[in-house]
C-alpha cells in the first residue's frame, strides 16, 4: 500500500525534486509526516484530511505514513498539499495508480486547490525530467511559461482525481502566459534637468557599472535611480524564471515580469534581510532579490559599516553564500549597485542657497564611512545639485523609452565583442593625468572602463579620444568639496 | 612655526590704520607687511557656497588688483576670501584672535601655511602662544577693521563677528560694502540689514572692483582681466555646464575634460574653478 508523486523544493535558487511517498499501514489510525517538514507542511496533515473529507474521499482510517525524500532537505511551505493528498489516495488505492507528475498546491479544507508559491520551480522540474506539472488552475499559465512545461492547471482535489483517473494527457495542457513586458512606471521624461547626472544613469545602465549620486536632499537621487529599471534592458526568458524562483524562495510572486527588480532596502534593514538568512529554511535576502537588476541603497553612508562589508562578496561574485551551522546556501545575487548620499550629516554642504549646519570633523567621519573597498566600486561617482525652479527646461525631457533603445544597441554591442580585463592608458588624457597625479591607476582604470562603455553607446568599434574625454569629464571625486 | 616679531606703533612697518584706534596695540607679526592699501572680506562662517564662491571670487580680483585681503581666517567666508588672494598670487593678511602660532580652526592649517609661504602675513594682538579663547574674536575684529580701508561683508546672519567688523570700520569712518542677499535666508539677514543702515551694496565682482576705486582710490596694479577661461571665477556646479555652455552633456564633459587636461580648470570636488 505504497504510493509516490514527485513535488518540488527551492534550495538556494536552485529547483529541486521532492518525492512525496505514502504508505497506508494495517495498524490503528494515525497520521505520521517526516523528511524536515516545518510548521507550515506538519500542518498540512490537517487541510489534507479535511480537504479530502469535503471531497467526498474516505480518507483511510489506518497508519498513514508520508515522508518528503530526501529526507535531509528541509522543507517548507503550503504546496506539499496536494501532492500529499494524491499520495495518500493512491496508496489507499482510492485513486488508481498516480501517473509520474509534477504536483504543487495548496489545498483549502473545502477541497480547492490555491497557488502556492512554487508554480515557477514546478515548472522547471517540469521541463527538466520532462513530467507533466499539475499545478493550481490560477497560477498554471505561469508554470507553462517556463520554457518545455507541460501544464495542468487543476481546480480542487477531486478536479486532481478525476484527471488521473482519465489520464492527465486527456484535455489540453495549459498556454504559457506571454510574460509581461510592462514598462516601468517611472519614467525618466519626469526628471527635469539633472542633464549630466541623466547622462551617467544611461552610461551606467549601459555598461552595468555602479553608480554612486551624491548631493543635498532634495536634488533627486532617489527619483533617478528608480528610473533605472526602466531603461535597462528586459530580462530573457531564464532570466526571467531565474528571477521568479528566487523571489518565490523569498515567499514572493513577481510573476513573469521581465522589468529587470529594483529594490531598495532601508538602512535600518539587518544583515539578514540584506544577504540572505532566517532560521530553518534560509530565503533569499535583499541583493538576491535584486539579482538580474537593481540594488539601491539610499543614504548609503547611515547603512552600518558592517552591513556594507557583506555586500563585498555578491559584488565581486555575483552570489552569495548564507552560511548555517552545518550547511551553506549560495543564491545568485549579480545585482547592479546604485547608491546616493548625502555629502555630509545635515546634506547642504556644497549647497548653493543654504549653510551647512555640521562640525568639519562631523563632515570628515561622515565622508570617512564610505572610504575604501566600498568606494572602488562604484565606476561613475556623480554629483547631483538641486534644481532652481527658475531653471527647468519647460522643453520635455527625453522618456526612458528613447534611453532604453540606445542602452539596448549598446548592450549587445558590448555582448558580441571579447571581453578583456586589458586596459590600456596611452590615450594622452589618462597619461597625462595620470602623470599630473589628478589621477590613480585604479581612476585610470575606471575612466576606460566608463570609456569603452561610452563608445559603445556612440555605436563605435574604437574607443576615441572624446570617449575617454567624457569618461575623464564625468569621474567626479568623492574627497572634498 | 614661522619667525615672529613684535611691531610697535612706532615702528615704521606698523600698519598706518591702526593708528585710528583709540589705543593702537603693538601686535605680532609673521611674514611681510606692506604698505598697500588692504580691504576686508569678512562674513558668517556657516555660509553658502554662493557666499564662498562669491568671497573666493572677491579674494581673487583684490589680490589680481594688488590690494591687500584682510580677513580672520575663519572658517567660511573668511576663509575662502584668502583662498582666492592666494590663488591669486596676491597679499593676505590674517588677522587671528590667538597667538600667531596657533593654528586655529584646525581645517585651516593649509591657509595658514599657505600665508606664511606667500607673500602674506599673520598679525595678532596676543602673545604666541595664546589659546583662541571665545572673547578675544570680537577684540581681533577692530584690528581688521581699523587696518582696512574698506570692509566687505559677504554673508552674515542675524548677528556675529562680521557685523561687528562692520559697525567698528563705520564708526572709524570706512566705507562699508555689502553684498545683498534673499530676505529670507538667514544667512543674509545680517548684510540686508547693513545695506538698509546704509552700507553700499556689491553687485558683484566687477562691481566691487568699480566701488572701491571710487571709494579709496585707484588699486595700486590694474588688474589684468584674466577670466580668460570659459569658467566663472566662483566656479560653477558640473551641472551647470551644458547650459553655460549651450552644448549636450556629453560635449559639455568632453570639454571640460579637454580643458583640465590644458591646465585651464581644476576641480575641488563637484565644483569646475578657473586653474590660475
Amino acid at each position: 500500500m505504497y504510493a509516490a508523486t514527485t513535488s518540488v523544493a527551492l534550495v538556494g535558487g536552485d529547483a529541486r525534486e521532492v518525492w512525496v511517498e505514502a504508505h497506508v499501514g494495517r495498524q490503528q489510525e494515525a497520521f505520521k509526516l517526516s523528511g524536515l517538514p516545518d510548521t507550515s507542511v506538519r500542518e498540512a496533515k490537517d487541510r489534507v484530511r479535511a480537504a479530502v473529507a469535503s471531497s467526498g474521499i474516505r480518507f483511510p482510517n489506518r497508519t498513514v505514513t508520508v515522508n518528503l525524500a530526501p529526507a535531509d532537505l528541509p522543507k517548507a511551505g503550503t504546496d506539499y498539499d496536494l501532492p500529499i493528498a494524491l499520495g495518500i489516495l493512491a496508496a489507499s488505492r482510492e485513486v488508481p495508480n498516480l501517473e509520474p507528475a509534477v504536483v504543487v498546491g495548496e489545498l483549502a479544507l473545502d477541497g480547492s486547490v490555491r497557488p502556492g508559491s512554487s508554480a515557477l520551480v514546478a515548472g522547471v522540474i517540469s521541463a527538466r525530467r520532462k513530467l507533466p506539472a499539475l499545478v493550481a488552475v490560477e497560477s498554471a499559465a505561469e508554470t507553462a511559461s517556463v520554457p518545455g512545461a507541460v501544464v495542468y492547471g487543476v481546480s480542487s482535489l477531486a478536479h486532481a482525481v478525476e484527471m488521473l483517473r482519465d489520464g492527465i494527457d486527456s484535455g489540453p495542457p495549459v498556454r504559457p502566459k506571454e510574460g509581461s513586458s510592462r514598462r516601468s512606471s517611472a519614467d525618466l521624461a519626469e526628471v527635469k534637468g539633472q542633464l549630466i547626472a541623466r547622462r551617467a544613469l544611461e552610461i551606467a545602465a549601459a555598461g552595468r557599472h555602479h553608480l554612486l549620486l551624491y548631493g543635498p536632499p532634495g536634488a533627486g537621487k532617489t527619483m533617478l535611480a528608480s528610473r533605472l529599471p526602466g531603461i535597462l534592458p528586459p530580462l530573457s526568458d531564464p532570466e526571467t524564471v531565474e528571477v521568479g524562483m528566487l523571489w518565490a524562495a523569498a515567499g514572493r510572486s513577481r510573476g513573469l515580469d521581465r522589468l529587470p527588480p529594483f529594490r531598495a532596502p532601508h538602512h535600518t534593514a539587518s544583515k539578514a534581510a540584506l544577504v540572505g538568512g532566517g532560521s530553518g529554511i534560509v530565503v533569499p535576502g535583499e541583493v538576491s532579490l535584486a539579482h538580474r537588476g537593481v540594488l539601491f541603497l539610499d543614504e548609503l553612508a547611515e547603512f552600518p559599516r558592517g552591513h556594507l562589508d557583506t555586500l563585498r562578496q555578491p559584488l565581486e561574485s555575483g552570489s552569495v553564500t548564507v552560511a548555517r551551522r552545518g550547511s551553506s546556501v549560495d543564491f545568485p545575487a549579480d545585482f547592479q549597485l546604485i547608491a546616493a548620499t548625502n555629502p555630509c550629516p545635515c546634506g547642504y554642504h556644497g549647497d548653493r542657497r543654504r549653510p551647512c549646519e555640521c562640525r568639519p570633523v562631523a563632515r570628515a567621519r561622515y565622508r570617512s564611512r564610505l572610504s575604501g573597498p566600498l568606494l572602488d566600486r562604484f565606476d561613475l561617482i556623480v554629483h547631483t545639485a538641486r534644481v532652481d525652479l527658475e531653471d527647468i527646461d519647460d522643453r520635455a525631457s527625453e522618456p526612458s523609452a528613447a534611453v532604453s533603445e540606445r542602452v539596448r544597441s549598446a548592450r549587445s554591442r558590448r555582448a558580441g565583442r571579447a571581453q578583456s580585463g586589458e586596459h590600456d592608458f596611452s590615450d594622452p588624457l589618462i597619461r597625462g593625468a595620470l602623470e599630473a597625479g589628478r589621477l590613480t591607476l585604479r581612476g585610470a582604470l575606471k575612466v576606460a572602463r566608463v570609456g569603452r562603455t561610452i563608445a559603445d553607446l556612440d555605436e563605435s568599434e574604437r574607443v576615441e579620444e572624446q570617449h575617454i574625454a567624457e569618461a575623464m569629464g564625468l569621474r567626479g571625486d568623492w574627497v572634498d568639496g | 612655526m614661522a619667525e615672529h616679531r613684535l611691531v610697535t606703533p612706532h615702528s615704521s612697518e606698523y600698519p598706518v590704520g591702526l593708528g585710528d584706534l583709540e589705543d593702537p596695540p603693538p601686535i605680532y607679526v609673521s611674514g611681510h607687511l606692506t604698505d598697500a592699501t588692504a580691504v576686508a572680506v569678512v562674513g558668517t562662517r556657516r555660509c553658502t557656497r554662493y557666499g564662498s564662491d562669491l568671497a573666493r571670487s572677491f579674494g581673487k580680483a583684490l589680490g589680481r588688483s594688488g590690494w591687500t585681503t584682510v580677513s580672520g581666517l575663519a572658517r567660511g567666508i573668511d576663509a575662502a576670501g584668502h583662498t582666492g588672494t592666494l590663488a591669486a598670487g596676491g597679499h593676505a593678511v590674517a588677522v587671528l584672535g590667538c597667538g600667531i602660532d596657533v593654528c586655529y580652526p584646525a581645517e585651516n592649517r593649509d591657509l595658514h601655511q599657505g600665508i606664511l609661504e606667500s607673500v602674506g602675513a599673520l598679525i595678532s594682538e596676543y602673545p604666541p602662544g595664546t589659546r583662541p579663547d571665545r572673547w578675544r574674536f570680537p577684540a581681533r575684529n577692530r584690528l581688521i577693521a581699523a587696518m582696512s580701508s574698506a570692509v566687505v561683508v559677504v554673508e552674515a546672519g542675524e548677528k556675529g563677528g562680521a557685523l561687528i567688523t562692520a559697525r567698528l570700520a563705520a564708526e572709524i569712518g570706512r566705507p562699508v560694502l555689502v553684498v545683498p542677499g534673499d530676505v529670507d535666508r538667514p544667512a543674509s539677514t545680517g548684510c540686508n540689514r547693513l545695506l538698509r543702515d546704509g552700507a553700499f551694496p556689491v553687485l558683484g565682482t566687477d562691481d566691487l572692483l568699480e566701488e572701491l576705486e571710487l571709494l579709496i582710490g585707484p588699486p595700486p596694479t590694474k588688474g589684468t582681466d584674466a577670466s580668460g577661461s570659459d569658467v566663472p571665477d566662483g566656479g560653477i556646479g558640473i551641472e551647470e555646464l551644458p547650459s553655460l555652455w549651450e552644448c549636450t552633456p556629453s560635449e559639455a564633459l568632453v570639454r571640460l575634460a579637454q580643458m583640465e587636461g590644458e591646465g585651464l580648470i581644476r576641480r575641488s570636488g563637484d565644483r569646475i574653478l578657473p586653474a590660475i
